[in-house]
């Protein structure tokens, strides 16, 4: 079993890899973690990891660059329905489009728009920076388990753009910053998080277990 | 053996496209109810429905003319076309459809139809629909990697009632079934397998009904019955034969 984690120039790579890491160490049957920039790794990969920092468009352009990429991705997840993770950008850039300065098309695999988080309290900064509880909206294997509810575990959010689902179906949680900000997405294989579980101390190693243990 | 009369629906009106292309529709029947209650009359005993708009839109457009259908009909109903949830999958069988048939949603949500078919077993099938070997999905509109075959052993014991395998290259051409690729398929899993996609003549009923072809469970016959060029009774004959000699 392996899990590809695509490395294509965003940020959090190696902190994403070393979380995925010690996750699948602790398992019963360890999963071998590949951090790739080739696509065939990718389509032939057992799970599909794309985290993300930085603008939509530039994470776009970055995956993009990569030669045969999104079509790997899409082979893999979409039909030969690997498990897929994407973590704060590369969560967003599943969705259909992103609105961040510009308009750029996202992958469509969860229909809905990446738009600027507007907390009602003036009070609450853009970017939304720190920890923030979970609240189910949907159940998901990858969420049994998890300590959320307003007295869980916390999650490390860094962002100003938030995936607005066109489908509430699509949401498994949401956090609280002056508004309800989309925290989890889910639909068919693919699974993706506003915050980063990556630093998110044992609430995100869970995480990043349920999706390793998730047979979809 | 089963003989499937299609009827394929697009703005209420029940059509037959040519290689699932929606710009190159004919309209045969206004009235998708009074089809499905000729197709009876003629003795079919199961119809096989397809919600093309549904398939495009990956959820149910042409509701009313299906429940119009199940209303005016005594034989039983298999549907696709725009099932991806187990709430509608749900709902149609509660309003009577004998079994789904789920497309898209089976290459990727394979835990959709898993769910269902343990929720419902026996009334789920799978719809399979091929292009050169690799599955089309979203209304044939995208074309995979990925072989009818893996995508088939995916829901090996997992309940399905069959595997509806399409060839999307002959379907609506009349040039005859691709029954090589369709019995390969029924040969490498235990799923029983309904063949569809340009079944054009009494000779691709015979081809059904010979020895190599024993492990289909079925048939999808289309345009053919349509235009004429497969006459119902006579076609209905051979497979009541077929049966009484086994």
């Amino acid at each position: 079993m392996s899990v590809a984690i695509i490395d294509y120039g965003s940020g959090n790579l190696h902190s994403a890899a070393k979380a995925f890491e010690r996750a699948a160490r602790s398992m019963e049957d360890p999963q071998r973690i590949v951090v790739t920039r080739d696509p065939e790794v990718v389509f032939r990969a057992d799970r599909v990891v794309l985290p993300g920092v930085g603008a939509f468009a530039d994470c776009r352009k970055g995956l993009d660059s990569l030669d045969g990429m999104v079509e790997a991705m899409t082979e893999a997840v979409r039909h030969k329905a690997r498990p897929f993770f994407g973590i704060c950008v590369g969560m967003q850039l599943i969705a259909t489009r992103g609105k961040e300065h510009v308009t750029t098309d996202g992958l469509n695999w969860i229909p809905g728009d990446v738009e600027k988080i507007a907390p009602r309290d003036e009070n609450l900064k853009i970017p939304h920076m720190g920890w923030n509880t979970l609240d189910v909206i949907r159940e998901h294997p990858v969420l049994e388990r998890l300590p959320l509810g307003p007295k869980g575990r916390h999650a490390y959010f860094v962002h100003s753009y938030h995936l607005n689902a066109a489908s509430e179906s699509d949401v498994l949680a949401r956090a609280d910053y002056g508004g309800p900000v989309t925290a989890i997405v889910g639909k068919d294989t693919v699974i993706g998080t506003q915050f980063h579980p990556e630093k998110s101390q044992r609430f995100g190693l869970a995480l990043i277990s349920n999706f390793l243990k998730w047979k979809p | 053996m089963i003989l499937f009369p299609a009827i394929d629906l697009k703005n209420g009106q029940c059509v037959r496209l040519e290689q699932g292309d929606m710009a190159r529709a004919t309209v045969f029947n206004l009235d998708p109810a009074a089809q499905a209650r000729a197709f009876a009359a003629q003795g079919f005993e199961y119809l096989h429905v397809v919600d093309l708009d549904g398939a495009f839109a990956g959820r149910p457009v042409n509701a009313q003319a299906v429940e119009r259908m199940l209303q005016a009909l005594s034989i039983p109903v298999q549907l696709g076309g725009g099932i991806r949830d187990l709430k509608t999958v749900e709902a149609w069988l509660a309003k009577g459809v004998a079994r789904v048939i789920i497309g898209t949603a089976a290459v990727r949500d394979p835990a959709l139809v898993k769910q269902a078919a343990k929720a419902f077993p026996d009334r789920v099938a799978v719809g399979l629909d091929a292009r050169d070997g690799k599955v089309a999905v979203e209304g044939w509109a995208e074309t995979s990697e990925v072989t009818a075959l893996e995508i088939a052993r995916r829901f090996e014991d997992a309940g399905v009632a069959a595997i509806i395998f399409t060839d999307i290259a002959r379907d609506g051409l009349l040039k005859g079934l691709n029954l090589d690729a369709t019995i390969e398929l029924a040969e490498n899993i235990s799923i029983p397998v309904i063949a569809s996609g340009g079944l054009a003549s009494i000779e691709d009923v015979k081809a059904l009904l010979a020895p190599r072809a024993k492990k289909l469970a079925g048939a999808i016959a289309g345009r053919a019955l349509y235009d004429g060029r497969l006459d119902p009774a006579s076609a209905l004959a051979l497979v009541r034969d077929a049966r009484a000699a086994a």
